[in-house]
Parts: structure tokens; sequence; C-alpha cells
């Protein structure tokens, strides 16, 4: 506009000798760090306050292990095993110890791990934290021997184990001796995991290699950091084998849940927590009834039912039991139980939304909670996909039953579906093998199972995880060898004839419970929607805790047994 | 002395500050974003520097991209203004860590200050009188009771999350207080899930007088009178004046004496204003400190004849106050009006655009800064405050006056403005007599449409 138009006053050169400027301005190093992913600069201070994550785009920064452990450990209980471990070179080769000793300069620390024993919120465990600036994190036979010496003792100390994994792989300076520390903490864990003992496995940037296909993969419980790169080949070891250049997200985190090996993404400003809520769930719990609050419950929901007094047709109830309002697992969870915690994947090929599971509380006792989840509307039942389970489901619920039967936990299920999910995929993932499987290895796990039917029971995919020492049904739940249209459809070749089949068929709770096929039916006043949950979960609650106060102290062979003939009654 | 000083900041007070370096002989590098790129800081200043888009977070508020540029720019002071990075301790602590000094007070301070129970707390100590209120979360209604009992009604009960009036009420007797108190926290309860509250004695129809303090690193602080910022809108001050009618020659040396006293607790170092209310019994009370220039600093500037940016820019540079508290004179009395782009029929709602033609009014002590030119273009991207005008005169009857016939010549063509609407307030007889208070303007208005 009026570039140049304006006068420019000459100058005085002003005496600088009283000067109080020492120095010329500039940006000491460290002052900013450039964030990889969003790259732009974030001030020190902030990352460190933020937990090393990006105040601008959440990218988790690498950490070192001992800033792991401040984040982790309660303050001052960490206690270092091993720090000090000899020098070893068993290839001889060149240059290799003085890159070590280099390293060890360089990052302050003896090796790329840190182990030893600290306390959680409070709960004892032994810990191991691998650093990836040290040699990018790889495994020789110092890296091994540490985390084989920690899981050892913490099998003897009777500690849960955490690992926080990092690593390039194997380190290629040891040769073969690395490729047997895989071998060597593998079964160090096993020995761990066969004495009870919980082993959490925390994955983070990056995680490949000879550790992912070792103890990264082993935990009980899987944790992952957002972004972190989890894979056995690295993305450029894959990309120049086949060929090809891999998708946005490959072998990251998110990728791994969607995919079955990871149960739960965590925040690292939530690691801490999360982590110590999972060890509560695994501390040693029994039932604690309290009669005053279960009287009071069970009554409030016989009083109102007095009221009810028009009785619905078998018809009513199969719509009722679909209808879209109705209270799903999620629902039922939130009301009767403290602490969930969900858990994801099968670990084998995906992680199913028609199927939720995890860990949780009720009345002090830590159980195992799996449902059947249909979704409210049509985006949430695209990913529950109508609460109609695939294989995957199903392992996935087996996988959780096994970790409950690992750390004798009551099984609770509830069992929501129109059946199995009828497929082509589903096939060749073995539908049938899945649901098999599951009455196979339920028939015979040392810790009791109850189930709740609590929407629609459709035939073989309910039942699989309906193997169960008691079978509870909500009044307005439908349990069948399948839905009374295909009923109609196969019997008398007319699917319009459902009404019909489903008077005929003996699906509702009430002609079930005579038939002896379930134990219990929990009354609804009105059938259970959001307005009334609270009080049918809280029936199902006090009947809950009845029923695990009833097997505290039952044997694991009766257990087995009951559970046994109730099914080979039928 | 500095050779060369950054102005993180655009608009008049960017252009303000050049000046007063050009007449120190200091070179100025100024900074801006690229709709700003024909504003007359930059032309103005020596050297200029464009350091990102309009948005704010990518331009005036990056503090890497400020820093980068003060450097690379050569210069050895930022100094930030008003708004923006001003009051932003970690933006300072990054300097401070630089070598760069920014002309205002230590990260330190602002950090301090900026902390509302942080800075009542150092006043406390210092014997500063703050709004009694309670000093920890009460949750039981006797608890609170007590409390309000000993401060004296009415008090104003507030819920510790609350915002836009929930779970907040005022209690004028004894005999309601447990009522209200009951439904406040209810609602707090309802609204926020929490029910912690806060109870402090209400000041029923407070005047706002703001005290400018002086304060160099020796530890000499001066006090260079008040304004009184009464007139406002939605808490945006519309028009300033110095001296303040409210208070007589005793208040103001009283409040004058406790400013000082409150900027020695404080630690402070530069220019910064203590922010008190008044109420109707002559009793005031510490609200809080600005650690900044001030929008309306000129008032004082034209009373006391000191130039605020010039001494600012001496005391950064480590210099004594070349001024005792026994110079300090309050000579006449000064007015300014804040002129928006903004239209006042469409409830103030921002107008930016184009300057067709504008005309600055002139003449015996009347000043005008502003940054705007003919053919300029308001950019939506920013505050709408366009222009300051600023009057002096031997009282504030004349200076009523004096501007009121600036507002008549004063001629801002191309966008609306709030001209009119500040023209119609200098010939109300309600503001002329001085009995104003912080709903003037909403009365005003509704005198206006009625009428």
């Amino acid at each position: 506009m009026f570039n140049g138009v304006f006068k420019k006053t000459s100058y005085i050169a002003i005496d600088r000798e009283d000067n109080n400027v020492s120095k010329e301005p500039s940006v000491p190093d460290g002052l900013w760090e450039k964030c990889p992913i969003c790259k732009k600069a974030v001030y020190t201070d902030d990352l460190r306050n933020n937990y090393k994550t990006c105040t601008k785009c959440g990218h988790h920064f690498r950490l070192t292990s001992k800033e792991r452990i401040e984040m982790i450990a309660d303050e001052g209980t960490f206690e270092e095993w091993n720090q000090k471990m000899p020098d070893v070179n068993p290839l001889d080769f060149e240059g290799y110890i003085e890159k070590v000793n280099n390293m060890q300069i360089k990052t302050g620390e003896e090796e790329a791990v840190i182990t030893g024993k600290c306390t959680i919120n409070g709960h004892i465990c032994a810990v191991a934290v691998c650093d990836s600036n040290f040699m990018m994190g790889s495994m020789g036979y110092v890296v091994g021997e540490k985390i084989t010496r920690m899981v050892e003792k913490a099998t003897d100390e009777h500690l849960p184990v955490i690992i926080f994994t990092c690593s390039g792989g194997a380190r290629m300076q040891e040769g073969m001796v690395s490729l047997m520390q895989m071998a060597k903490t593998s079964q160090a864990l096993k020995k761990h995991s066969d004495a009870g003992l919980l082993y959490i496995t925390v994955l983070t940037d990056p995680t490949t290699g000879g550790v992912t296909a070792s103890f990264a993969m082993l935990g009980d419980v899987i944790l992952a950091e957002p972004g972190a790169l989890v894979g056995f080949a690295g993305p450029r070891v894959i990309e120049q084998t086949i060929g090809q250049k891999l998708p946005e997200g490959f072998q990251r985190a998110e990728f791994l849940l969607k995919k079955g090996f990871v149960d739960l993404i965590v925040e690292r400003n939530e690691m801490k927590s999360v982590i110590s809520d999972i060890l509560k769930l695994h501390s040693d719990g029994k039932v604690t009834l309290k009669s005053a609050d279960y009287y009071h419950g069970r009554n409030a929901v016989f009083d109102v039912r007095n009221k009810n007094t028009k009785e619905k047709t078998p018809w009513d109830r199969v719509k009722i039991s679909r209808d879209s309002k109705r209270s799903t697992g999620f629902d039922y969870i939130k009301y009767i139980f403290k602490d969930f915690i969900e858990f994801h994947g099968d670990r084998y090929f995906g992680d199913d939304g028609a199927v939720i599971g995890g860990i949780a509380s009720i009345a002090g006792k830590n159980v195992t909670v799996i449902a059947q989840q249909k979704g409210k509307n049509l985006k949430e039942n695209q990913y529950r996909n109508f609460g109609m389970p695939n294989p995957e489901g199903y392992r996935k619920a087996l996988r959780l039953m096994k970790q409950a039967e690992k750390f004798n936990r009551p099984i609770i299920c509830f069992v929501d579906t129109p059946g199995a999910f009828c497929g082509i995929e589903a096939e060749e993932r073995g539908q049938g093998q899945a649901i098999a499987n599951n009455l196979y290895e339920m028939s015979t796990l040392r810790v009791p199972i109850v189930t709740i039917m609590i929407g629609e029971g459709g035939s073989g995919g309910a039942l699989a995880l309906a193997v169960a020492n008691e079978v509870w049904m909500l009044e307005n739940a439908t349990y069948s060898i399948l839905s009374p249209e295909g009923f109609a459809s196969i019997l008398w070749k007319d699917s319009r004839r459902a009404e019909e089949a489903a008077k005929v068929m003996k699906i509702t709770a009430k002609d079930l419970h005579q038939l002896k096929i379930i134990d219990k039916i929990i009354p609804e006043y009105k059938p259970s929607t959001d307005d009334n949950i609270q009080q049918i979960a809280g029936y199902i609650k006090n009947n809950l805790k009845e029923f695990l106060a009833k097997y505290e102290n039952v044997d694991e062979a009766t257990i087995v047994n009951n559970r046994y003939n109730r099914f080979r009654n039928y | 002395m500095f050779q060369k000083v950054l102005i993180a900041n655009r608009g008049e007070i960017a252009v303000r500050i050049v000046r007063a370096l050009r007449e120190m002989g200091i070179k100025s590098v100024a900074v801006y974003s690229e709709v700003d790129k024909d504003s007359l800081h930059v032309q103005l200043a020596d050297e200029a520097i464009c350091i990102g888009p309009a948005d704010l977070s990518e331009s005036y508020l990056n503090m890497e991209r400020i820093i980068s540029a003060t450097i690379a720019g050569g210069a050895e002071a930022i100094h930030p203004g008003f708004g923006f990075l001003s009051e932003n301790a970690k933006f300072v602590e990054m300097c401070e860590r630089c070598n760069i000094k920014v002309i205002g007070p230590s990260s330190v301070v602002i950090s301090n200050m900026g902390n509302k129970s942080e800075a009542r707390n150092t006043m406390v100590k210092a014997g500063v009188p703050v709004i009694p209120g309670t000093d920890h979360i009460i949750t039981d209604v006797e608890e609170g009771k007590k409390f309000a009992d000993e401060a004296g009604y009415p008090v104003i009960i507030k819920a510790t999350l609350g915002g836009g009036g929930k779970g907040m009420r005022i209690a004028w007797s004894a005999d309601e207080f447990n009522e209200k108190f009951e439904t406040a926290q209810m609602e707090s309860q309802n609204a926020f899930g929490d029910n912690g509250m806060y109870i402090e004695k209400y000041i029923q129809n407070p005047r706002h007088i703001e005290f400018q303090i002086i304060a160099d690193k020796y530890g000499n602080v001066v006090h260079l009178g008040e304004r009184d910022c009464t007139i406002q809108r939605n808490h945006q001050k519309m028009i300033e004046e110095s001296p303040s009618m409210a208070i007589g020659e005793d208040l103001r040396e009283k409040m004058g004496n406790t400013a000082v006293l409150a900027a020695k607790a404080a630690g402070y170092e530069n220019a910064g204003t203590i922010e008190f209310l008044l109420d109707k019994d002559n009793q005031f009370y510490f609200m809080e400190m600005n650690t900044r220039i001030q929008v309306e600093h000129p008032v004082t500037e034209m009373v006391t004849g000191i130039d605020l940016i010039k001494e600012q820019i001496l005391i950064a540079d480590g210099q004594e106050l070349s001024v005792t508290q026994s110079d300090i004179v309050i000579n006449g009395h000064a007015i300014e009006c804040r002129i928006n782009a903004e239209d006042p029929q469409k409830g103030f709602r921002p107008c930016p655009g184009k300057i067709d033609y504008l005309h600055i009014p002139g003449g015996n002590d009347i000043r005008v800064d502003t940054a705007i030119y003919e053919g300029y273009q308001i950019p939506p991207n920013y505050d709408s405050m366009i222009l300051k005008l600023i009057v002096h005169d031997k009282n504030r009857f004349s200076a009523i006056h004096k501007m009121q016939s600036a507002l008549g010549e004063l001629v801002i063509n191309g966008v609306n403005t709030n001209i009119d609407f500040l023209f119609s307030i200098f010939s109300d007889s309600t503001f002329k007599n001085g009995e104003i208070t912080t709903d003037y303007i909403e009365n005003f208005m509704k005198k206006r449409s009625d009428s």
C-alpha cells in the first residue's frame, strides 16, 4: 500500500558499556523437542509434564527405562535387581564389547532392560522395562538373563510380573545365543504362569522381532500404547521381501487390537491406574454379603411384580426380546459390577464386537464377565453385527474363560444373540468348530459358571456361552433351537407362521423352567429398558452374590461334576 | 541500552511501541501474520518478519515462532503489548531461558499473580485488603453459615466448579442463608456433579478502580493514580477515565499506597495495574493484578505526563525509576474511548471490512492511537478495536465536551462502528454527572430503546 513512504530515523549509536545484556539471545539445546508425528516443536517442560506425549497431537514419545519407572512405580519403591551383569561376547564379535561400553556411557544404563520390584498404587509386583535408547532395546544374553531371573524370582516370591516391551529384536552381535533368549524367557514365564501368577505385558513403540515372538506376546493381559509399532518382521523388511507398500497403520497398536492380539490400548496418562486396577482385580477377594441390602433389593422387585397381571403370549416375548430398546449386556454390566475392564481379541484373528468380556468385581469378589452385545442403533449394530458372533467372538470368550480358570475367578455370561453369525467367512474360520470347542472346554472349567439369558437365546450361538452350573433367564428372554421364523419355515414351509411356531416351541422362561432347561427366572415387571434396568440389575446382582457365596467353598471337582450332571440329565 | 526490540503484537499497540522505540533510538522488529502484511506496524517498524498464517495459534500466539523471529531478527528484547502472550508465564519463561528480555515482569511473578488463590494469599500476607471469602471448599451448610455470619451480609455463594450463574446465589440476610446455600448446592450437584461451594462477601454495585504502578528492579515503586473503568459492556471496557470521580484526595492516597504495597508484596518489576473493587462505603478490596501494559494506559499518560511504554523499556533495561512518588502530580482529567468496528444495532457484532474514508480529529490535547488508514482492510481474525481516542483537559466537565467534539469529527466510513453510540453517551446527563456503575451501559441502552 505505502511501501517505503515513511521516513526511518537514523539511529544514534548507543553506548553499550553499561549494558546488562550479557549474552546474545539463543535457544538453548533441548528447549523444544520436535514431535516426529506432527512435526511441531513441543516445549520440553510441557512434554515432561504431559507423560512425554505431544501436547499438540498426542503422540507418545519413546521413554527411557528410568522415565518409565518414574511414571509407573510408586515413588521410592523401585528396588533394582541384577543391575550389574558381566559383559559377554559369545561370538567374540569384533568391537562388540566396546560398543556396549560406549552405549553404557552414552545412556547411563547398564543394558537395554532394567528389572526389579516396586509397588504400583500399593500393589506389589516385579517389573522389567526395556529401553530403546540402548542398542534399540535388542535382546542379547544380558537382557534375556535379567528378564529370566526377574521372572524366576517373581515365581518364587509369588509376585505378578509386568514387562514393558520395546525392542528391535534379537541382538545380532550375539548370534544364536540371542535366539536362545527367546526360549529361555518364554519357559520362565510358563513356569510363572503355571504357578497361577499374573503376567501383564505393555507393548510400547517399537516391539519387534524376537521379543514379539517371545515374552511380548505371552501376557495374560496384553496392553499397548497408542500408535506403538508391534510386529514380528519390521515393516521395512516386509516391504523389501514382498515388494509391496504396506497400508497406513499396519502393525500399529490399533491394528493389533482390531486383529485380536491386544486386550486394550492405554494412553500413557492412564497407564498406572489401569495397571493397578488390573492388579487389584487379581488380588484375593472373598464374597462379602450384606444381608440387609440383599433382601431389600429382592423384595422391591417382587412387590412391583405382583401388580403385573396381564400374561404375555410367547410371540409378545419374542418381540420384546428383540426390541431395540431392550437392555443389553453392557447395561447390565454397568449396573451390576464394579471396575469392569474390557479385554479384547481372540489372539488369532480379530476382535469380535458381538462379544464383550473382561474382568470386574462384585461384592468384593473378582469375576470374569462375558456378554453377547447388540447395538441400539444401526451404527452400533454395524460394529456389533446385531449381536451375532463370529468364530473369533467365541474364541475370545473361551480365552477369557481359560484366563478366569487360571486365576480362579467365577464366570458370569450374559446371552443375547439371534444366533451365531452365518456367513462365508464365519464358516471359513470354523464357526462350528468354535462353538463345539466352547462346549467341550467349558464342561471341565474348574470355576463356577452362571449364564443369564437377557434377550434372544439363539440356538448353538447361545449355548456356546451357556454350558454353566446355573442358567437363569429374564422373564421376557427367549432360548430356542431356532428362531420361530426358521422353525415355521422348516417344519411348515411358511415363515409367516412364526407366531404360531413361538407358541409350540416352548421358548419362554416359564416353559423352559418347567422343562428344567433353566434354573431361575428373573422377573421383569416391565420389559427391561433404560428406565427400569437399575431395578432388574439390582435383583440380578443380589442373586449373583448369593450364587458366588454358595460356590465360595465348593471344591473344583464338585463344581465340574455338578455342571457335568446338569447336562448329563438331558 | 537495548539496540533492537521485537514487538510481539499487532494493531495500534504495536504502532504505539514502534513509535516509542524510534523516539528512544532503538530499532524495532515487527512480526505479522499473513493477513496483516499491509498493516501499519509492519510499515513503521525498521524490520518486519512474517510468522505464519492468520490463525492465532499459528502466528501471534505461537511462542516458538516468535522466539525464532527474535533470534533471527537479532533483537535482544520482546515487548509483548497487551493480550496475546503478554501474561503468558510459560512464554516469558522460555524467553528467559533463551536469554531474551521480555519487557514486563518475570515469569515467576506473572505466574504467581495469574493464580487467583496464590495472588490472594500473597496480598493477605502483606496486609492488602481482599474480599472476605472462604479459604477452602465448603460442603456443610452450618460451616458456611458460620463464615457468612462473621463476614457480614450480603454474601455470594458460588459453586466451586460453577459457571454461567449456575450454582450461584446471593444471601441477603442470615435467615435466608441456609435455603440459598442448599439450593445453590443442589444446583451444582445436578449441573456439575459436585457439591463444593465457595462463599464470599457480596459487594453491591461496586466500581472498578485500577491503579497504575511502575516498579524498578531495585525495589522502587510509585503509583500513577487511578483509572476508572466502570463503563463496560459484558466485561468489555468502553470508556476509561483518570482520575476517578469516585475517590477524593485522601482515598486516592490510601488506595495508591495500598497499590504500592501490593506491588512490593508481589516482588513486582515493570509497569503493572492493581485492580480494586470499591463499595459504596468507600471500602476497597484487591481483585487482581494485571502484569502488562493496558489498553487504557494513555489516560494515565495524559494526566501524569509520563510515557509508560518508554518507562517500561527503561525499567527492563535495568534502569532506576527517574521519578519518586512526590514527583507525581495528577494534572486535569483524561478520557479514553475505544472505537470498535462493530454494529451496536446488532448486539455489537464485530464488523470487519474495508475503510473507505477516514477523518481523524485533531487539536490541543487530543490523541489518537490507531493502526488504521484509508483503504485498510480490517481482517476478521482479530479483536474489533481499531482506534483509541483520548482527550485531556483541565477537568472532567471540559474533557467530556472535548471528547464529544472530537467524536463528532471522527469519521470512519466503510465499516460499522460504535462512534455514534459513544457520542450519545457523552450527552447523557447520568454519565455527565458521574452517577455511573457497571450496569450503566445496560440501563443506557434500555433508556435509548424506550425513547
